[in-house]
């Protein structure tokens, strides 16, 4: 699934890189699930809260600078990104702020959106 | 208010999908719903956009901006820094009509008559509404500094505005001669961009230094007693910029006296001071057309509903950005872009029954100090209790190691190229 390319080229920094597999064994089975059925309902939402984003990361998919591409990754990958920013375990005070309101729901719509948009 | 805002969300799935499929029936009339939008800057360019992408076609979009080119007051210290091109802070608004539809008329709004529901634009012509947004940032108060006005303001810039100002200043920075004297009178509270004096500071002085001209000094008169991240600046000042820049709080300088454009004198309470520039940004109130249209309260500033960016005072107009009173948000060119798409999707929540969320808010500002050093501050928002209150703030440390300043200062630019395709990619 190309996981972990996108975001280990950044291991430069201080970021703590999320360990996608654990994330893709037991505990995500049920994430996962509730991931696919909000995310067919969830556009108008993901496109809400997508708009937040896209003050700093570029929809086309482009990237300056330190603000990462984000468009075109795996759900199950961005997921984890956002949620280990939520959980204040990613460094990166602008993106743990961001991430620190957004409820699971929200983070899945979110990936469903950014997911979408790689692929056009 | 809440009536029109505060409907829809968390409805359940179904009901949900159901939404998305009438997006696109307008529920005003049989005619397309119109939104007039005053102001081409951050709030107003990311308004008219959004409203016009996310509503594909159902509404009706026209963008009043007199200017055909936009510069950005953000990374203008940068310019006068030397580490940006005017070019690359220029910006036009082509592919808003040409990818999203949005009708551009390039004039002054002259008023906006509330009754009618229409703009009246500088030659006379008028636009007609159903939701207006009024998004026309700031205006100067020429008389909150004595000696000095709009007349002045070649021989004194401001630069406090988009545009010409910023290269007048820079001129003028660059023939500051080795030992002149820069005096930046800084403005009272509300003002445009709270970090962005500081800024400035910083960047006259890494412009000195680079030129050999370290024996030259900036004065900062300052009404205010303290400063938007000012141990950071003050660290940078004293790490990078010794003896060059000077600031004084009322207490030292005892009050502003006046200034005199015609010999570039600056008198306080104690001390008088013969410059070689002196830039003054005065103090500063919501943008004309508001005040005209009395949208604004007695402090110069534009109420709104926290929920929502619409005025309070007018249930058809939506106010953003620096003219807006946004309680805990700072006046900055993120703010605008944010408080533009919760406008924007209240608006086609109103107009064309698109499903509507909560509404969120977000800034950070960013400031550079010195090549590869720059700072953050920034907070999350949301409406409570009658007004956009800060959730969650964070803010750089002094002390910090040079890798994380450096990484800031790459946000900065990377959050540039980001904010300038969200408004006019
Ligand atoms: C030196 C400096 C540095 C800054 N740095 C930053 C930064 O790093 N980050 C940040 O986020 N913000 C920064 N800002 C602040 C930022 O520029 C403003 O907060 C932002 O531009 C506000 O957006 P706005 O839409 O309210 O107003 P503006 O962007 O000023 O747009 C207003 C527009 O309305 C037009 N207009 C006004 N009246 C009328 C009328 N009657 N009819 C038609 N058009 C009209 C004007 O021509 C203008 O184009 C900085 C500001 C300054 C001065
Ligand atoms: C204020 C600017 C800003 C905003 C707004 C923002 N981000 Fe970020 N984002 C960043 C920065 C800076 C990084 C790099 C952080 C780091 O080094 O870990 C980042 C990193 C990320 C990453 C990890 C990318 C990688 O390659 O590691 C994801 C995913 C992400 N952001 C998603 C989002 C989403 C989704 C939103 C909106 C809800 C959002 N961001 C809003 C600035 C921003």
């Amino acid at each position: 699934m190309g996981a972990g390319i996108a975001w280990k080229r950044r291991s430069g920094r201080a970021s703590k890189p999320v360990t996608v597999m654990y994330c893709m064994g037991s505990g995500l089975g049920f994430v996962l699930g509730s991931v696919s059925a909000a995310q067919a309902d969830n556009k108008a939402l993901g496109q809400f809260l997508a708009s937040e984003c896209t003050t700093c990361h570029q929809l086309s998919g482009e990237s300056t600078g330190g603000i990462p591409p984000i468009t075109g990754w795996p759900k199950s990958q961005f997921i984890a990104v956002l949620r280990s920013y939520r959980a204040k375990e990613r460094d990166n005070e602008v993106m743990q702020t961001i991430a620190g309101r957004l409820s699971d729901d929200e983070i899945a719509a979110l990936a469903a959106f950014f997911e979408d948009l790689g692929k056009k | 208010m809440g009536r029109l805002t505060r409907r829809t969300f968390l409805q359940s799935s179904a009901a949900v999908a159901g939404a998305a499929a009438f997006s696109a029936v307008p529920a005003i009339g049989q005619a397309k719903p119109r939104v007039v939008v005053i102001g081409g800057g951050a709030g107003g360019t990311t308004a008219a956009k959004y409203i016009a992408r996310d509503s594909k076609g159902a509404i009706d979009v026209t963008l009043v901006e007199p200017l055909k080119r936009y510069q950005t007051c953000f990374h203008s210290n940068l310019y006068l820094g030397g580490y940006r091109s005017y070019d690359s802070i220029t910006h036009g608004y082509e592919k808003l009509t040409s990818a999203y539809g949005v009708k551009m008329n390039h004039q002054w709004a002259s008023a906006i008559d509330r009754d009618k529901k229409q703009v009246v634009l500088a030659d006379g012509s008028r636009l007609s509404y159903d939701r207006l947004v009024v998004s026309p940032g700031i205006a100067l108060k020429y008389d909150s500094v004595p000696g000095w006005g709009k007349e002045h303001e070649v021989a004194m810039p401001h630069a406090w505005l988009p545009g010409e100002q910023t290269q007048i200043l820079k001129k003028r920075l660059d023939a500051v001669p080795d030992g002149g004297v820069i005096v930046m009178i800084a403005p009272p509270n509300p003002f445009r961009c709270p970090p962005g004096p500081y800024e400035r500071v910083s960047m006259m002085a890494h412009a000195l230094k680079a030129a050999g001209k370290s024996k030259s000094k900036i004065i900062v008169i300052d009404p205010k007693e303290n400063f938007s991240k000012q141990g950071l600046f003050q660290e940078g000042w004293e790490k990078y910029y010794k003896g060059m820049v000077e600031w004084l709080g009322p207490k030292v300088h005892d009050g502003l006296k006046s200034v005199d454009p015609k010999t570039n004198t600056v008198v306080t309470g104690f001390e008088t001071y013969k410059a070689a520039l002196v830039n003054v940004i005065p103090a500063q109130t919501a943008g004309t057309i508001a005040i005209d249209a009395k949208l604004t309260n007695a402090g110069g500033f534009c109420p709104i509903d926290a929920a929502s960016m619409k005025s309070t005072v007018d249930p058809n107009i939506y106010v953003l950005g620096d003219a807006s009173i946004a309680g805990d948000m700072p006046k900055s060119g993120f703010s605008a872009n944010s408080q533009a798409k919760v406008a924007a999707l209240m608006i086609r929540g109103e107009l064309i029954k698109a499903e509507t969320f909560p509404a969120r808010y977000a800034n950070t500002c960013w400031s550079l100090i010195e090549t590869d050093d720059a700072v953050k501050v920034g907070g999350r928002y949301e409406a409570k209790d009658g007004k956009i209150a800060a959730t969650e703030t964070f803010v750089s440390k002094t002390g910090e190691s040079a890798d994380l300043r450096k990484a800031t200062q790459a946000e900065n630019m990377g959050w540039y190229a980001g904010i300038s395709a969200d408004m006019f990619g």
